[in-house]
């Protein structure tokens, strides 16, 4: 243990004066280096950046990675359930989606069926009764449609939206008769461009309500879309109403993985004769082999660059390697071990790869805040971002590789240079 | 007596090149003691160095034995020998061989720091100390050898290889760089360590230093002869 701790101080030491002696040939390795590993940081952070803003956008709508989603088919009863099982929890949140249109009462919708403002029209303006016979509706009046989302329970630890302005729902409060809501970017594009007056119509209310938006988030839909407390909401009609078997409706609830709300929701439905279907989000499994192919793609390149930078590692290390014969000759006679000279010009080209790397991870770290103070405000997600941690490793493991290859053959060489025939010299 | 420090037996050391293969030693035989000096003469190709190489273990001979301390090591692999030359072993070349970007200092301390065994930087620097003191340069242990002259050059490889207080002292054609004057003073720095039961073994052209060792021996034809000494 003593030896081999020798032996790699020793090789540290006589590396470091190697390189101290030979600065320029140092720096000329360096510079053909740090190309080839800046690249390899440059894709490390940029896949890394890219997966993390990809994970974020299919959280925003699919939930955190392990979340267990259960995905209730519409029944009458199962409004009713679900509300009974997640109240009071907090390791559970049900959303019950609706419709609802806000603005001018007795007048269809800007965009029938919650359809995007930029789209046209998803649905019809008839009205058609049971028996499917259908009559032209009222003209298109100053109201927009919504996709009305009953929340109960924490949202935010199983999906997280991102706040745009204002707050998000207050659940720690006695629930409204004016339902606050908080609504997403694309309802807030229908009340930005149009005159909408604070009326809400929703299917199986008693009356009209008067809704306070509190604020809007980005939650990565395109719909419109509007999220209210569910207690808030029930104050005007009925759980059972929520849902209308015969218009559809959605049903989700989210839970925690090893909450019992899975295995006692899924029997009550069962018991009531609803169906129900489980998943748990696997986000990052489901995109980490693209990703993956697309990671290797970009290091592939960046390897290749890596390679030019070996090459000039090679290159100068057998110029120093054969002007450092006698260097070495004289090292060997004085009882230094061959493995030793092959470490010493290998701490040389490792260390030398190291600095590289510093330099290469510290320009990976300068550009990064520059592109982030520059894009940041086009680009929310290019905003603050900070420099992954794992393009920094990937730098460090560059230029350590980057060093032991190119060193290689160099150290081969001085390992076996004669004493004999240099000192007789 | 006592046991003989070294003892070559019958070394024969043939040159196969790419002509016909040339005999440098043919059947050498060399016995130094501990303390003891001893001076190789012969003229140039006569086979002098290539001796050395086999005394200092940079090279192995074709045949015969190589005892040290009476320990057989003509066929010792190359890491053990690697071991032995640096704890056993000092040498010192015509050409000095000290590098330009260490220090005197650094340039004897890279005896110490090679792998075999290690020092603690404070102590590396007493032994270093001690060195170039024994050689008189103890002062100029900052200076870088592009700053010295040939006679202090030599000296502070004479002190790198005194550094881990050698049994054995190689010198090859020491003084054939320096003046007379110069050169002398150098020869009593390598005498000095026989004082302290270092066997030396001299190899040189100049026969007034050779006349200063303890036994003179001539190498010819492959063959070593003695051809003086000098009785205390």
């Amino acid at each position: 243990m003593m030896r081999l701790s020798g032996r790699f101080r020793s090789s540290l030491i006589i590396g470091l004066q190697g390189i101290r002696a030979r600065k320029l040939r140092t720096l000329l390795s360096m510079i053909s280096l740090f190309l080839g590993v800046l690249a390899v940081v440059t894709v490390q952070a940029g896949a890394s950046i890219a997966e993390r803003a990809l994970m974020s956008d299919v959280e925003l709508q699919s939930g955190y990675d392990g979340t267990v989603v259960i995905d209730v088919m519409p029944h009458e009863k199962s409004p009713s359930i679900v509300s009974e099982t997640v109240a009071g929890r907090n390791d559970a949140v049900s959303l019950i989606g609706t419709s609802a249109i806000i603005g001018e009462p007795g007048v269809s919708p800007i965009n029938p069926g919650g359809a995007p403002f930029d789209q046209g029209a998803w649905g019809s303006t008839e009205i058609c009764d049971n028996v499917g016979n259908c009559v032209p509706g009222p003209p298109t009046g100053e109201a927009i449609e919504v996709v009305l989302t009953a929340v109960a329970g924490d949202l935010l630890t199983f999906r997280p939206l991102r706040p745009v302005s204002g707050d998000w729902l207050a659940f720690d409060t006695v629930p409204s008769l004016a339902p606050k809501i908080v609504i997403n970017e694309e309802a807030a594009k229908g009340f930005r461009d149009h005159q909408v007056p604070a009326e809400m119509r929703v299917r199986g209310a008693k009356a009209n309500m008067t809704p306070q938006i509190v604020g809007v988030v980005h939650d990565g839909d395109y719909q419109p879309r509007a999220y209210v407390r569910q207690d808030e909401l029930t104050n005007w009609m009925p759980t059972s109403s929520l849902i209308d078997p015969n218009f559809g409706g959605q049903i989700t609830v989210m839970t925690s993985s090893g909450s019992p709300v899975e295995q006692v929701l899924q029997s009550r439905l069962r018991g009531a004769g609803a169906e129900s279907y489980v998943n748990v989000v696997q986000n990052r499994k489901e995109m980490e082999k693209q990703l993956m192919l697309m990671r290797l793609i970009f290091l592939s390149m960046a390897g290749l660059v890596l390679l030019i930078g070996v090459a000039g590692i090679l290159n100068v290390g057998l110029a120093t390697v054969g002007e450092r014969v006698e260097e070495f000759a004289l090292r060997r006679a004085v009882g230094t071990p061959r493995t030793l000279l092959a470490g010493i010009v290998l701490a040389e080209t490792m260390l030398t790869g190291l600095l590289t790397a510093a330099a290469a991870i510290g320009a990976g770290i300068a550009g990064l805040k520059i592109v982030s103070m520059v894009l940041g405000g086009s680009e929310p997600l290019l905003a603050n971002v900070q420099f992954p941690w794992d393009a920094g490793v990937a730098g460090i493991l560059a230029g350590i590789i980057a060093g032991v290859l190119g060193g290689f053959i160099p150290a081969l060489r001085a390992a076996g240079i004669p004493i004999a025939t240099v000192m007789r010299a | 007596m006592n046991q003989p420090l070294i003892e070559l037996t019958g070394i024969t050391k043939i040159l196969k090149g790419q002509e016909e293969p040339r005999t440098i030693l043919d059947g050498v035989g060399l016995t130094v003691h501990a303390g003891e000096s001893v001076a190789i003469v012969g003229r140039s190709g006569s086979g002098k160095s290539t001796l050395l190489s086999i005394l200092g273990l940079f090279d192995r001979p074709d045949s015969g034995s190589y005892l040290l301390d009476g320990q057989e090591i003509s066929r010792l692999p190359e890491r053990k020998a690697a071991k032995l030359r640096s704890s056993h072993y000092g040498f010192v070349f015509q050409r000095f061989f000290l590098l330009k970007h260490l220090t005197a200092a650094q340039n004897v301390a890279m005896a110490l720091v090679n792998g075999q065994g290690w020092l603690p930087r404070r102590q590396r620097r007493v032994r270093v100390m001690e060195a170039l003191d024994l050689v008189g340069i103890a002062h100029l242990a900052k200076n870088r050898p592009t700053k010295m002259s040939g006679g202090e050059q030599q000296r502070v490889a004479i002190a790198r290889a005194l550094v881990r207080d050698p049994r054995v002292l190689l010198a090859d054609e020491p003084t054939g760089a320096l003046d007379t004057e110069t050169g002398a003073a150098v020869i009593d720095a390598l005498s000095a360590a026989t004082h302290r039961g270092c066997g030396l073994i001299l190899v040189t052209h100049d026969r007034d230093h050779a006349a200063r060792m303890g036994r003179t021996l001539s190498l010819a034809n492959g063959v070593l002869t003695e051809t003086g000494r000098v009785h205390a």
